[in-house]
């Protein structure tokens, strides 16, 4: 891999002077003047395509993020809706250059060849959502339980380990659909209904009465959903530190509707910032290595936005999900969450 | 006026039919009445707002204006979806004319017909995916909706018939026993195997024996999967029509000096086809309806887009009225086919008295 990186960059080199050195597959989406991004076809919130046919979602921004960073326009991300494995194997073909797509990061996966874990854009976990009725408030009352959960899903083997640990006994009622699933817990059929609890939150807003069900406040496992590209440390690099640009933004509360003012004014803001959108900034610098337009993170950040208005634009207070982040993981680090700004200078 | 009082009669004959009549009588009622509840008195009309979709039961019609083009199209881009619709309609109207030149309304020459479905099958292909005469190229990901799945179901079933004509041939036939063997294990397997199988391992596991990076692209591997078992289907329905026929026809064909392919051609395959017709609409109608089974594989074809126009976070309690539409859809085109399969059956039932 290393040497087939070393004759790309000697045949770029050759080819196009003076050019920034870039990797082999940032070289092809260049080239192509567009980058083909994965997503799930239906993932309400997530992806799932508007009347006109154009994916709209928390994960498709991504695929908006990594063109405006690479291409300078988010519009050039092709976005197309695939299925989980196959996606995985288009990835692996080189059919695509990355996928965003609600992708748990494990050790295995990220130990096959082909493709390379990037960026955790949200923290999930999987948890369980009962009838308020039921009168329970921890997951450790469930003894005894049906649980409705989808037919081979890691949910299965998550509810398994859960109950297992403890002890307890439980029964699964397997519904492959979804609305059917849905129904089957909200008439009663199962006493708990395990997701994601991303997820939950939407599901649990189809309910006629949405007040006479509730999330448990365990969550039992780890779900680190994270970007994935080609294996190419240069497009590695452009859609990590895109990223991390996104969470900077947050830190210093820039979002895409002030950018413009901010960038009229710079030398008013802190050193941080400047070195984000300065000409001669440490993201000049960067592009010039990595062979990025020069104002890369202002396209970010002004096409896209900042990590908690893209998430407040598609699950937050005025959308149906109504997920409050700084009451989930993806929080900011200095409240409590996960997300953590690395400098970028 | 007697037949109705008989029929009357009839219903209340003995208590168990007393209490049968009324219970249908009012299972038919309660029935009735929320059908009509949903389709009408409950129903949001077009000009209403969407907003009366949450408080009312019926039918939201706001979300069927919106979410049409959804439906017929899916991700297909919104600009160029004039080349989706006129795909589907060159692809409904060979389907039509095929119908017309069985019922004898059209009467083409075999050849131009068949040159025809060429023509019309390739521009569709060029339709949909462009990539030349100035169209932009569109990759299949995005063939989503209507065109996609007539496109399969007109490819497979155009694709099968001649191979279920072979295969039958071969089977029917004495002199080469090897073709006959292979006719029959061919279509003892094609029968034996559900066909969803075949296709998750053609799309799914195929691709890990094959060396990395391999990658079977799902439409054309779906295409090939739905020709390889009609053809075996089509072929048993033929088989049929031709065990039927008396061995004096081929030995009237033969005195006249009719070689084997004329006897086939012009004397038994045209009586075999116009007895097996039942059961040949039979399975045109199941390969037509079989084709939704794409969607397991990432194909999104109606019933998909279907989900996509009610996983819209605005939209999420509409999913009896996406998939009423798919159904209706899917209801008049088969009603389509069995009528063209109930008229041709008439007429050569006339043509042969």
């Amino acid at each position: 891999m290393r040497l087939l990186t070393f004759t790309a960059v000697l045949t770029v080199t050759t080819i196009a002077a003076g050019s920034a050195l870039a990797g082999p597959v940032l070289d092809e989406i260049k080239a192509n003047d567009s980058l083909i991004c994965l997503v799930n076809p239906n993932s309400p919130g997530f992806s799932v395509p508007d009347s006109q046919g154009v994916f709209q979602g928390f994960n498709t921004d991504f695929c908006r993020m990594a063109a405006a960073a690479i291409l300078g326009d988010a519009d050039k991300a092709d976005i197309r809706g695939i299925g989980f494995s196959d996606s995985m194997k288009t990835l692996v073909a080189r059919g695509a250059h990355m996928a965003s797509r609600s992708i748990t990061a494990t050790g295995t996966r990220d130990a096959d060849v082909g493709m390379a874990f990037v960026a955790t854009t949200f923290y999930d976990g999987q948890g369980f959502m009962v009838p308020a009725s039921l009168g329970v408030s921890s997951a450790t009352e469930l003894e005894g339980a049906t649980v409705c959960a989808e037919d081979g899903s890691t949910t299965l083997l998550n509810i398994a380990d859960w109950f297992g640990d403890r002890g307890m006994s439980y029964r699964v009622e397997n519904i492959a659909d979804k609305t059917a699933r849905l129904e089957a817990f909200f008439t009663g059929k199962c006493d708990v209904y395990a997701s994601d609890v991303s997820a939950l939150n939407s599901d649990r807003l189809l309910a006629e009465d949405p007040a006479a069900f509730m999330i448990l406040p365990e969550v039992i496992s780890a779900e680190p959903l994270t970007l994935v590209t080609q294996p190419d440390q240069e497009l590695e690099a452009a859609i990590f530190w895109a990223f991390q640009v996104m969470l900077n933004a947050d830190k210093f509360g820039i979002t895409s509707e002030n950018i413009d003012d901010v960038r009229a004014d710079l030398d008013a803001q802190p050193q941080s910032v400047q070195r984000l959108f300065a000409e001669d900034g440490a993201t000049a610098e960067m592009a010039a290595k990595l062979g990025l337009p020069q104002d890369w993170a202002y396209q970010v950040i002004g096409q896209v936005g900042s990590y908690s208005e893209v998430f407040e634009r598609h699950l937050g207070s005025d959308t149906p999900f109504n997920i409050v982040l700084a009451e989930t993981q993806n929080a900011p680090a200095d409240q409590g969450g996960l997300m953590y700004a690395f400098p970028i200078r | 006026m007697t037949s109705v009082s008989a029929w009357a009669k009839d219903l209340f004959a003995t208590p168990l039919a007393a209490f049968l009549t009324l219970a249908s009588g009012a299972f038919m009622a309660w029935l009735g009445w929320h059908v009509l509840s949903w389709f009408v008195l409950q129903a949001v009309w077009p000009w209403q707002p969407a907003g009366a979709c949450d408080v009312q039961s019926g039918l939201c019609w706001p979300f069927l204006v919106e979410k049409t083009r959804l439906i017929l199209f899916g991700t297909y881009p919104f600009d160029l979806q004039w080349r989706a619709s006129l795909a589907s309609l060159l692809l409904l109207t060979l389907a039509v004319l095929t119908g017309f030149q069985m019922i004898g309304r059209a009467r083409l020459p075999v050849l131009v017909f068949v040159a025809i479905w060429m023509a019309g099958l390739t521009l569709a292909v060029l339709l949909l995916g462009g990539g030349a005469l100035g169209l932009s190229s569109v990759p299949s990901v995005f063939w989503n909706g209507l065109p996609i799945l007539i496109f399969l179901a007109i490819a497979a079933i155009a694709g099968a018939f001649p191979v279920g004509v072979l295969l039958a041939l071969a089977r029917d036939q004495q002199t080469y026993p090897i073709l006959r063997r292979f006719a029959t294990i061919y279509i003892e397997v094609a029968r034996g195997v559900p066909m969803l199988t075949v296709i998750f391992v053609g799309v799914f596991v195929l691709p890990l024996m094959l060396p990395t990076g391999t990658f079977i692209a799902p439409v054309p591997a779906v295409l090939v999967a739905l020709i390889f078992f009609h053809g075996a289907y089509f072929a048993e329905d033929l088989r049929g029509g031709l065990q039927s026929l008396s061995v004096g026809q081929r030995e009237a064909a033969s005195s006249l000096g009719l070689g084997y392919w004329q006897t086939t051609g012009l004397v038994r395959l045209p009586q075999a086809i116009t007895r097996s017709l039942p059961s040949l609409v039979n399975s045109i109608i199941g390969a037509y309806k079989d084709t939704s089974l794409v969607v397991v594989v990432g194909i999104h074809d109606m019933i998909s887009t279907a989900r996509m126009s009610f996983n819209d976070p605005d939209w999420r309690t509409q999913a009896l009225e996406a998939y009423v539409f798919v159904g209706l859809w899917f209801f008049l085109s088969c009603a389509f086919l069995s009528a063209i399969g109930r008229r041709l059956q008439m007429e050569r039932e006339t043509d042969q008295l």
